[in-house]
């Protein structure tokens, strides 16, 4: 491009000017094809869209200042990246047992960044509003910019650590990785209206406190800088992505009264949906960290029940929006949800890629505390039964392959609502075949739909088809891509092996210095020219 | 009835053609929590119900050291009562792909 020299300065546009030329004076109504061949993704879900320009985006960002303020971010979380590393900073962590909750979020979490990114790139192509675009095309640039942090934040622990390895090839094949999984790929096939309250709603507003905050304190007290400080150049994004969530339910319910009853159904669809994979949260706060934050129910209760059903709902009872169904089961599961899933973990951890154990006495009645109703009664006993079996020699490791949800993918381990010991079993018939559900809520968004939920890629179907590796359980953790160390037991495995020896070394000052000694001899360095 | 853009008719991914002459079977101990779910088996349609309960059912629900074999037996077919007559197959017992079948008692 030239310029004209003689030509006098263009009058820089004020931020405003900028932002409205970015989006809005970029748009054009096509006029070589109709709107609805440009944009052939907006209509077929039934939501009714009359002025696209009433999309208000709050932030108004411009590329520029996009780009400047994000680098700015990653300038510093590099920064602690790098010191971390250099200063063996993993040594300090509270315990190894912790990355086990690092281990599920680069499996489970990060990946579904990336597929975030691509699905929002999708919809900053195909809206009609250019605003809504735009906003898109943000996010999905934050997405992507997540899913490389994270994983330039974990990869220091992969030098290190067991489990991490191999997070990609885990996220597409090991079982219960296709728990979040199979929610994100719900949600990217389908439309993109329903993908906007699935995502940029249910997740990014309803629930993301309860998904991400648990993560990001759990670093915090155990000790894990740089996932905090990760958690923090995000925070800023995600506060973004919320008040875009929030945006696009009250434009899709104030452009006509017609989408009210089809976003409602979203709203009960995909609550349940992302609460069925917060259940992997409640484990980690409940049973992971080895300092504990606060328990599930705590979390449940402040992020959930008293700013969504306390703060939000009666805002969108406003445009005809009841609180979704599936949220009063969620409320009485709150005392029962990690309990279960631990144990699930503690059952299946030869297959898992975390260790699990027998919670200590000392968290035991942290558990008692946070769990008045519930942990005494009934999970303790179940704990000493596992633990006398243990000291037996016969640490119990679940025979065989569980039953599963053909909606959530997780093994149907819930109870009947208001009955702690009573597995919850829902069917249905569906073509002459057989499904299962592990619960109301599953079971409804299953049969409302049920053409798309027969296509599930299944762990345990696969694994008796002979697609996952082989018949055996070796055959099949070979095929996960499993090291040793990946799984099993956390007492005595390699990574709390490794941890004594490394702590060995650094209390042990003499040794450590012998140690040293013979390294720098071994490079034909005195420790005197050394020093100088 | 889904929403899309085209035809949308994709088989199921877990159907019984699938398994060739087996088809899976899951087995619920009603009466205890001790295994965090149900399993899942495979198993000819064709298989005896005494040779799933012996050679299957048995192995797994005995790993519960607290599990009592000499107690007798009672079953539920997905929601009903279920007497299954042991010297006939699954599938003439009624047992059908992906089906419950819960064990009650013991």
């Amino acid at each position: 491009m030239t310029t004209n020299p003689t030509k006098p300065a263009a009058k820089k546009l004020s931020m405003q000017q900028r932002y409205s030329a970015l989006t809005r004076d970029i748009d054009w109504t096509p006029s070589y094809v109709s709107e609805e061949e440009m944009y052939p993704h907006t209509s077929y879900e039934g939501i009714k869209i009359h002025d696209w320009s009433k999309w208000d985006d709050p932030f108004r960002l411009t590329v520029d200042a996009y780009y400047r303020y994000q680098a700015e971010k990653d300038k510093r979380l590099y920064a602690v990246l790098d010191g971390f590393a250099q200063g063996q900073g993993h040594l300090t962590l509270s315990d190894p047992a912790y990355l086990n909750a690092m281990k599920i979020f680069i499996g489970g979490v990060t990946p579904l960044e990336y597929q975030a990114n691509r699905h929002f790139a999708y919809l900053s192509r195909h809206f009609n509003g250019p605003g809504p675009r735009f906003a898109a095309l943000c996010q999905s640039v934050d997405e992507i910019r997540h899913a490389q942090t994270e994983i330039h934040t974990l990869s220091n622990y992969n030098k290190y650590y067991s489990g991490m390895h191999n997070f990609a090839k885990m996220h597409d094949r090991v079982w219960y990785l296709s728990v979040p999984k199979s929610y994100f790929d719900d949600a990217l096939s389908a439309g993109p209206f329903e993908f906007l309250i699935a995502i940029g709603f249910s997740f990014e507003y309803l629930l993301t406190n309860l998904l991400f905050v648990p993560f990001m304190s759990g670093a915090s007290f155990n000790g894990d800088l740089p996932t905090m400080t990760f958690g923090f150049s995000a925070q800023s994004d995600e506060s973004r992505h919320m008040t875009l969530g929030l945006e696009a339910i009250k434009f899709l319910l104030e452009q006509d009264e017609a989408n009210v009853p089809i976003v409602q159904e979203w709203v009960d669809k995909w609550f349940w949906r992302g609460y069925r994979v917060t259940a992997i949260i409640a484990m980690m706060l409940d049973y992971m960290l080895p300092r504990p934050v606060m328990s599930w129910k705590e979390s449940f209760e402040l992020y959930f029940e008293q700013q969504m059903l306390g703060g939000l709902f009666p805002d969108l009872a406003y445009y005809g929006i009841r609180p979704p169904a599936g949220v009063e089961q969620a409320i009485w599961e709150k005392d029962h949800l990690s309990h279960l899933v631990y144990n699930t973990f503690y059952q299946f951890s030869h297959a898992a890629n975390i260790t699990t154990s027998v919670p200590t006495q000392d968290h035991q009645q942290w558990l008692a505390a946070a769990y008045p109703d519930s942990f005494d009664a009934v999970y303790r006993p179940k704990w000493d039964k596992l633990e006398k079996m243990d000291a037996a020699g016969n640490r119990f490791f679940y025979p065989g392959l569980p039953q599963l949800c053909q909606v959530c993918q997780i093994p149907m381990v819930f109870p009947e609502h208001g009955q702690g010991d009573k597995i919850c079993e829902r069917h249905s018939d569906f073509n002459g075949e057989h499904f299962n559900f592990c619960s109301d809520h599953c079971k409804w968004i299953f049969d409302r739909e049920p053409e798309k939920y027969v296509q599930a890629w299944m762990p345990v179907h696969q694994i008796y088809q002979g697609a996952c590796g082989g018949p055996t359980i070796p055959d099949v953790l070979a095929w996960y891509g499993y090291a040793e160390g990946d799984s099993g037991e956390m007492v005595g495995n390699v990574d709390h092996v490794n941890w004594k020896k490394w702590h060995a070394q650094v209390d042990d000052s003499l040794a450590g210095r012998e140690q040293m000694e013979a390294s720098l001899a071994a490079d034909g360095v005195g420790v005197k020219e050394a020093a100088k | 009835m889904i929403k899309a853009l085209g035809t949308y008719d994709f088989p199921s991914r877990s159907r019984q053609e699938l398994y060739g002459d087996d088809i899976l079977v899951h087995v619920l101990r009603g009466s205890s929590m001790f295994f965090c779910s149900a399993a899942a088996f495979r198993a000819p349609k064709a298989m005896k119900w005494s040779d799933f309960v012996g050679g299957m059912v048995m192995p797994f629900v005995t790993s519960d050291p607290d599990f009592d074999a000499s107690k007798p037996l009672t079953w539920k077919l997905v929601d009903d009562d279920f007497d299954p007559d042991p010297d006939k197959s699954l599938e003439e017992n009624g047992i059908r792909h992906k089906n419950t079948v819960t064990l009650i008692g013991a």
